[in-house]
């Protein structure tokens, strides 16, 4: 990896120094927090407590949730991607699409996966694509977020350019909230781990309330959002 | 238990009749009433100006005054949220006044609180048989800390509807100078206040500050309005005819 | 456009302000609702335990980090600059400026599509990449439409275009950009959709703000509801991001806390749609992502607040939760602080960005009602900075009235003084007779008319409290 410029940094912070009246700092030991409230929340709570939150507050951030049995997915997948107006489907190189056996449900449907020969195609086939399917890294429960780890071959246009965004979440990615989350990205920093260049926390549809304070769902990404939430046990 | 009135300049100068009522509040909750003579002004005025040096020949004229007092009693959250400032207005360097800040500071309390918290008291016998609402002053709900004490006295003054002030937390126009220099601003923050005590249908304004008092009554009176503005010591002093005490000056602002 | 919005003097923008009432009511409509949003999703969220020890977590990270700003500053660009994004070190507007330009030019590059960020308001960006000749397209839905409607200014740290109502919005994207449908919210999101969407993949640079940066892992976190910033983030092959240097956190662990103290009190969601971590990435054969990184870190004044009785506002997340309970900004909106940052943190932020010659009145503009202090976050100490303020103007910074000065002397005087008082209680009725009626006064004199202008006086009382204070305890102790 080639390393990056960095300039005019010595004046700049020695400027910090100097106003809070002394040298500058080459070592730290970030002190343990007194106050970690986030630690508390939902707390010792059951896989089935965690449930009931995450679809309630799917509902509070405009998606659908629809709880299916592994056996049932690819079935149940067939049927969602008709709900909402069928292909073309765009999808990302994920080895669960192959895992869950969906394959075969998908290739049914005009449906692209991303392929990084075809380069700049691929983001041409996001941007006409009606429907991007994708697998959820870690769930939100407290706020109903799907948590997408992103490399090249799972690419971020898929969650993002497409009409419709349909994410598949095996339940076992539940989690209480975002902190939990952050602990696991913290510990891969800590370890010494390059972390992904884009990961992204998404709760629904786009949305804003920039005229008149009027919500509208579905701006710039997706308008909708539904998730399959699948018993991966 | 020994009190010393501090009684605010505003209710010196323009009404005495609220540090009347407070007095005779006091006395009949068996306290042992002093007024220490060197009492002037808090320093307000010039403190939240910007102008701390003046603010500080005020601050220390309150602290040698109130001195040997116990508790000191005042019928304003602004001027004992101001005493709750004096120690922060002395370098640290200058120890001696900053401790004798600090004394005042621990042993000032706002009427209210005083009554509630202090002596534990919240049924004074009072009766005042209105339709009222309550403007919360904002230096006592938030620099005081104190959202209570009012609610609780005023929930036991016998024929008194007091009825919820829509946005009763949003500052009524007064702070200050402010009046003055932003008045144009002001004027519109007391007219929404007013706006919203007219949604209620009260007759009666209730507060805790003569400051808010000042400016809510004066535009109220200014708009020919018929809501009456009253200080809750005038309220919680009201016994009924052929009670035991009650002030027996003429009052201003208050009665039915 | 840089920080300071017009050119009127204060009390004229106020006066402009006050007349415009589709902007009154936007302004008191709005904060009722964003109030009661941060109320449901912060104190009267049972979930979340206890508010006050959100809010002093968020006061402990954040005094912690500025403290230590040269430190996290250095490990965020060692781990940026490792992951191969530039990093530059910006003290003025013009320095940041000035690189943004030649690094677009070296890539002659001209479609600019950005993403909401006031540090790039701050120090008037646009302008300058329009300077060299870049077509600059704002994506974020309210400052596409301020920009649309004549390069308007901001009203709200969080919904810029606030001022602004749905039919004006119809009329200026009719105006400028054919629109032909209704003035429905949907439908002209709708547009912004199609219109953007063409824009965004033809971009060849995207500019982002930064909400937090990641010392420890050189990442950028981007909090948005939209989905342009991850456009801006996503498409173009060149990404540049502007960060206020003091938009940083140690590590994940404390974006979590931040993060939720930011979504929970600027619009009452648990997390906004979007909560983005951005970091540098050269694989070459990675499509959908940046080759380039450029992360522009700004000091902009910033540093004279630090090591000073003001260093707590760089502790501000940018939530506007007090800009939404300030009881001025409901009825003077945004504009009328003549400063892109407005409500109490402008107030207080742009005297020291900006100086006191241009945003002293702010600080005055203020009744000290605390309730920007209660609302706060990360508990800045808002008000109590104002008067901070307040004393540096007095004490040479500003311009205060002579006649205030003395008048204030003559205060400082009269409260030290017991007999000069007692001379004020009993000769001021006897001045002031002459202007009572009825126990109050209409008109005063001289200082006094400023008040009477609206309201009227109490008539100073001839009651001696002091007198019937003696006699009372006298009597009561004759009783006994």
């Amino acid at each position: 990896m080639t390393r990056g410029m960095i300039q005019h940094r010595e004046p700049f912070l020695n400027t910090i120094a100097e106003r809070l009246g002394r040298d500058r700092r080459q070592s730290l030991h970030k002190p343990s927090w007194q106050y970690q409230p986030q630690l508390e929340v939902y707390k010792g709570h059951s896989q089935e407590n965690l449930l009931t939150i995450f679809i309630e507050a799917c509902e509070s951030v405009h998606t659908e949730v629809r709880e299916i049995v592994t056996m049932d997915l690819a079935r149940r997948l067939n049927e969602t991607i008709e709900d909402y107006g069928g292909g073309p489907i765009v999808i990302g190189k994920d080895q669960r699409f192959v895992d869950f056996k969906l394959m075969e449900t998908l290739q049914a449907f005009e449906v692209h996966q991303w392929d990084l020969q075809l380069r700049q195609e691929n983001i041409e086939k996001a941007a006409e694509a009606n429907i991007g399917i994708s697998f959820s890294d870690i769930s939100l429960a407290e706020s109903g977020t799907t948590v997408f780890l992103h490399n090249k071959e799972k690419a971020r246009a898929i969650s993002l350019l497409p009409r419709c965004s349909i994410v598949i979440i095996p339940k076992s990615t539940l989690v209480p909230r975002i902190t939990q989350a952050v602990q696991e990205i913290d510990q891969r920093v800590k370890a010494g781990e390059e972390i992904e260049a884009y990961i992204n926390m998404i709760s629904g549809p786009s949305n804003s309330a920039d005229i008149e304070m009027n919500l509208v769902i579905g701006v710039h990404g997706p308008v909708k959002v539904v998730y399959l939430l699948v018993n991966d046990r | 238990m020994k009190v010393s009135l501090f009684v605010t300049c505003l209710s010196e100068m323009f009404y005495p009749h609220v540090a009347k009522d407070m007095t005779e509040v006091l006395e009949r909750l068996n306290c042992e009433i002093e007024f220490p003579a060197g009492q002037i002004c808090c320093g307000q005025p010039a403190f939240n100006s910007g102008y701390l040096q003046d603010a500080k020949k005020a601050a220390k004229q309150m602290i040698e005054a109130f001195e040997a007092a116990e508790y000191v009693v005042t019928p304003s959250g602004s001027c004992a949220a101001m005493f709750k400032e004096y120690p922060s207005m002395f370098e640290e360097t200058d120890i001696i006044w900053r401790k004798k800040a600090e004394g005042l500071a621990n042993k000032t309390y706002e009427l209210c609180q005083f009554i509630v918290n202090v002596l534990g008291v919240e049924d004074l016998g009072a009766s005042f048989p209105a339709k009222a609402t309550y403007h919360t002053s904002c230096h006592m709900i938030r620099l005081l800390g104190e959202t209570e004490a009012p609610f609780k006295l005023l929930s036991h003054v016998k024929g008194l509807e007091l009825v919820p002030l829509p946005n009763n937390h949003d500052c009524c126009g007064f702070g200050g100078t402010f009046s003055v220099k932003m008045a144009p601003i002001s004027e519109q923050m007391v007219d929404e206040k007013i706006k919203h005590v007219e949604e209620t249908g009260a007759h009666v304004l209730i507060g805790s500050d003569n400051g808010c008092l000042m400016n809510i009554q004066g535009r109220i009176t200014r708009q020919g309005k018929q809501v009456k503005v009253v200080h809750i010591a005038e309220i919680l002093n009201h016994q009924e005819e052929g009670g035991i005490l009650h002030a027996n000056e003429n009052r201003n602002g208050a009665l039915l | 456009m840089p920080m300071k919005i017009g050119t009127e003097p204060f009390f004229e923008r106020v006066d402009h302000s006050l007349h415009d009432d589709f902007m009154r009511q936007a302004m008191v409509s709005a904060q009722d609702s964003l109030r009661n949003r941060k109320l449901a999703a912060t104190t009267e969220d049972e979930s979340l335990l206890d508010w006050e020890l959100w809010r002093n977590a968020g006061e402990e990270i954040r005094r912690h980090t500025l403290e230590n700003l040269d430190y996290y500053l250095e490990q965020l660009s060692e781990h940026y600059a490792a992951r191969g994004g530039h990093v530059f070190f910006a003290s003025t507007a013009e320095e940041a400026n000035q690189y943004i330009q030649e690094t677009i030019q070296k890539k002659q590059a001209k479609r600019v599509v950005k993403a909401k960020s006031m540090v790039t308001e701050e120090i008037g960006l646009n302008e300058a990449l329009e300077d060299i000749g870049c077509h600059v397209l704002e994506s974020d839905l309210a400052e596409y439409i301020l920009q649309i409607d004549d390069h308007d200014r901001p009203s709200h740290i969080v919904v810029p275009s606030l001022h602004k109502n749905k039919e004006q919005i119809r009329d200026a994207f009719k105006e400028k950009r054919g629109y032909s449908a209704s003035e429905k919210p949907e439908e002209l999101a709708a547009f912004a959709r199609k219109d953007l969407r063409e824009a965004f993949l033809k971009a060849e640079v995207g500019i982002t703000g930064c909400n937090f940066a990641v010392a420890d892992s050189g990442t950028i976190a981007l909090v948005t509801n939209e989905g342009n910033a991850n456009m801006v983030a996503t498409l173009p092959d060149t990404l540049i991001t502007v960060m206020g240097m003091e938009r940083i956190v140690p590590s994940w662990e404390e974006l979590d806390v931040l993060v939720t103290l930011l979504c929970r009190s600027a619009v009452g969601q648990k997390l906004t749609t979007y909560v983005t971590g951005l970091t540098p990435d050269l694989e070459a054969d990675s499509i959908d992502s940046p080759k380039d990184y450029h992360l522009v870190i700004v000091d902009g004044g910033r540093s004279k607040a630090l090591g000073t009785e003001f260093q707590s506002v760089l502790h501000c997340i940018r939530c506007a939760a007090c800009v939404n309970v300030c009881p001025v900004y409901r009825h003077i909106g945004g504009q009328a602080y003549g400063s892109i940052y407005q409500g109490p943190i402008g107030a207080v932020l742009s005297p020291i960005l900006g100086g006191y010659e241009e945003y002293g009145e702010l600080p005055y503009a203020s009744s000290l009602c605390a309730a920007c202090t209660e609302a706060c976050p990360v508990k800045i100490p808002l008000h109590e900075l104002l008067i901070k303020h307040r004393q540096r103007y007095v004490a040479g910074g500003g311009h205060p009235k002579v006649s205030e000065k003395l008048s204030m002397k003559a205060f400082g005087m009269g409260a030290s003084s017991p007999l000069l008082f007692k001379m004020a209680r009993e000769v001021v009725p006897t001045m002031l007779a002459p202007f009572t009626q009825d126990d109050r006064i209409e008109q005063g004199p001289g200082p006094m008319k400023l008040w009477t202008k609206i309201r009227d006086f109490p008539a100073p009382s001839r009651t001696n409290f002091r007198k019937w204070f003696a006699d009372h305890t006298q009597k009561m102790g004759d009783d006994l």
